[in-house]
């Protein structure tokens, strides 16, 4: 569905060119999607097994969300840099600010489970910053930002430290998944976050490391995933740990953990693997 | 038309099939086999373009394809592409963008050609896409002949129907990896299966002629066909560091390194280094100082040693460690590739007490 037609063709009566990403409308002489940043002149690159690259943003690339503007610095490794209108407000790790402006007012946001993080052995505070004025973000390694926004009423499960900034109307929770790391560093298990939009629509930029590949799931369809590869996916898709038996006469068996995702829905994958040790 | 990105032609639509560029009507750049420019030096760029075309493998010519018309050379893997028939972008056997120029460097350096993203390898029924650019992912499509097989932690993602099983490995037991033993998994089409490393760097793509044979530095291996044939040598390259009442071997090059060849039929082996690849090919009896922890691969004629370097550092002290540089040097004819993101060599500045068979430059 994705790489049927080519965006320019898609213009309708009232010259509109549906971005091919996140389905909104642009007006016909936009190079770059409004919503999401995604080129509007470039056609989707889809591989033979049917992942599709989430675009590449342009260099200095602007997305527009409720009365804020975010533009998209760099292409190796991007920064989001945020002019926060006022009344809005973005929440995100702490750790990924870059810069600011000594005005914007920081404030941490109250979470019910929170501590249960904490004390798991994980500096995990989410901020929250408040407009107006200018913040920016970046990760700490070579990959690419991929922006979701959320029209109402969606649900989305993404991988622990992956967000890089959310807008404030989307409810934010988290899981635990057990059993769902690499086996590489003890297979304790990891968290899910979740973004959940009601009546309004919301924006979440992750940055996923290497190259980021989505693909639609039809209902029923599976794809097993290495647990490492998985970023983001729709709340409908289930995911599920299996484990693989490798055999080896002389060490036993080896277990591999996969996961094995089942549609309908969305799931993006990241091409590199950085672990975040949780000490 | 051709694309103004990439110099495919584009025969209908206004976006490029290889690329995804937007198309316009611009001339197609100057063909690959025409010189570049002179630089600077006249005198020295014929050499390096005389290199870069000899840097292709051996190749016997039982492997060529039979000749149909227009044909061109790989430039990095010397199989016979036939492009008259049609839109060729890539070597169908390594991947490599045919219509972009390789360079290289006027030092003899030949940068690994590019690759268009979604780029697809052939190799028996089967064929391969490699996707991404920062941290590219081999993406098979496995025939239901064919089997790959490869060290489990590189999977990304696998079809349910694809079958994956432990390979057994004479003598693998004394291989290490990460702490890990090292165990090889094969996986039996038909289905899609794909592999990916955990760090920004390129994939290199080595067809593997029969009979043909490649050296290649442990934990350069991504994956290969089932009748690539794998083994491992002892390379003999070490030092040994005093540290207060211990004595630690050191193994710049590792411990072990891989021989993969394919004594009967053509084999793909699929590597990913670190960063930028660049490869020259070493004359006879020339040889090159590299840092150990860069080499990727080597030819099998290609021989090693280390070489211990001591900058002049005037009457002041500076110790141990900033007092010598460890190289390891290559000795042609053959092929070598080295890598831009490597490890640090262990213990360089350390006091060495016994090292394999090296060589001493004090300036």
């Amino acid at each position: 569905m994705i790489n049927e037609v080519a965006p320019a063709q898609t213009a309708g009566s009232f010259e509109r060119i549906q971005c091919q990403w996140c389905q909104s409308m642009n007006d016909k002489s936009a190079l770059s999607c409004g919503a999401c940043g995604a080129p509007l002149d470039i056609r989707n690159v889809v591989s033979e097994s049917g992942w599709r690259e989430a675009p590449r943003i342009r260099d200095m690339t602007e997305i527009h969300f409720n009365a804020s503007t975010c533009q998209v610095e760099g292409e190796i490794v991007p920064t989001a840099e945020i002019n926060l209108g006022s009344g809005d407000s973005i929440f995100f790790e702490h750790h990924v600010m870059l810069w600011k402006d000594e005005i914007v007012p920081l404030s941490v946001m109250p979470m019910g489970g929170g501590f249960k993080r904490v004390f798991a052995g994980m500096p995990f505070i989410i901020s929250v910053a408040n407009g107006p004025g200018r913040i920016a973000f970046s990760r700490d390694a070579a990959g690419e930002l991929v922006v979701l926004p959320l029209h109402p009423g969606m649900e989305l499960d993404v991988r622990e430290h992956a967000f890089l900034l959310c807008s404030h109307n989307v409810a934010y929770s988290f899981v635990r998944v057990k059993g769902l790391t690499n086996i590489l560093f003890g297979g304790q298990g990891m968290y899910m976050d979740r973004f959940v939009t009601s009546n309004t629509p919301g924006l979440v930029i992750l940055h996923g490391y290497g190259n980021v590949f989505e693909r639609r799931l039809a209902p029923g369809e599976s794809i097993i995933v290495e647990p490492g590869a998985f970023l983001y996916k729709d709340a409908s898709v289930t995911m599920q740990v299996e484990f693989q038996k490798l055999g080896s006469g002389i060490f036993g068996a080896t277990t591999m953990s996969l996961a094995k995702m089942t549609g309908p829905g969305r799931i993006g994958i990241q091409s590199m693997y950085l672990h975040h040790k949780t000490e | 038309m051709f694309c103004s990105q990439c110099g495919t032609p584009v025969p209908v639509g206004s976006f490029c099939s290889s690329c995804g560029a937007r198309v316009n009507d611009a001339p197609p750049p100057p063909p690959l086999a025409s010189t570049p420019e002179p630089v600077q030096q006249p005198a020295a760029v014929p050499a390096s373009v005389q290199r870069a075309q000899s840097m292709v493998a051996p190749q016997p010519a039982s492997a060529q394809v039979p000749q149909t018309g227009a044909q061109e050379k790989c430039q990095w893997c010397g199989a016979l592409i036939d492009t008259g028939s049609g839109a060729m972008a890539n070597c169908p056997s390594c991947g490599a963008a045919l219509k972009a120029r390789s360079t290289a460097s006027l030092a003899g350096w030949l940068e690994m050609p590019p690759r268009k993203d979604m780029a697809k390898l052939q190799f028996g029924n089967s064929s391969c896409q490699i996707e991404g650019l920062y941290v590219p992912v081999a993406d098979m499509n496995l025939a239901p002949e064919d089997s790959v097989y490869f060290s489990h932690h590189v999977l990304l993602w696998m079809e349910p129907k694809v079958n994956i099983s432990a390979m057994s490995m004479k003598g693998g037991w004394n291989r290490v990896f990460a702490g890990m033993p090292l165990i090889m998994t094969q996986a039996q089409g038909p289905g899609h299966i794909a592999f990916s490393k955990d760090e920004p760097g390129e994939v290199i793509a080595l067809p593997l002629h029969p009979g043909q044979a490649i050296d290649v530095r442990e934990h350069m291996f991504l994956v290969a066909t089932s009748n690539v044939q794998y083994d491992w040598f002892q390379p003999q390259i070490w030092y040994q560091v005093r540290a207060g009442k211990e004595t630690e071997t050191h193994y710049p090059v590792g411990p072990f390194m891989d021989r993969f060849s394919s004594p009967a039929r053509p084999g793909l082996l699929l590597l990913h280094a670190g960063g930028s690849v660049l490869v020259r090919q070493l004359a006879q009896g020339e040889t090159i100082l590299v840092k150990p922890t860069a080499l990727i691969f080597k030819d099998p004629s290609v021989q090693m040693q280390l070489h211990f370097e001591h900058p002049n550092a005037g009457t002041i002290n500076w110790g141990y460690w900033t007092n010598r540089c460890i190289w390891l040097r290559l000795f042609g004819p053959g092929r070598v590739a080295i890598q831009s993101v490597f490890e640090r060599v262990e213990q360089e500045g350390g006091s060495i007490v016994s090292h394999s068979n090296a060589t001493t430059w004090n300036w």
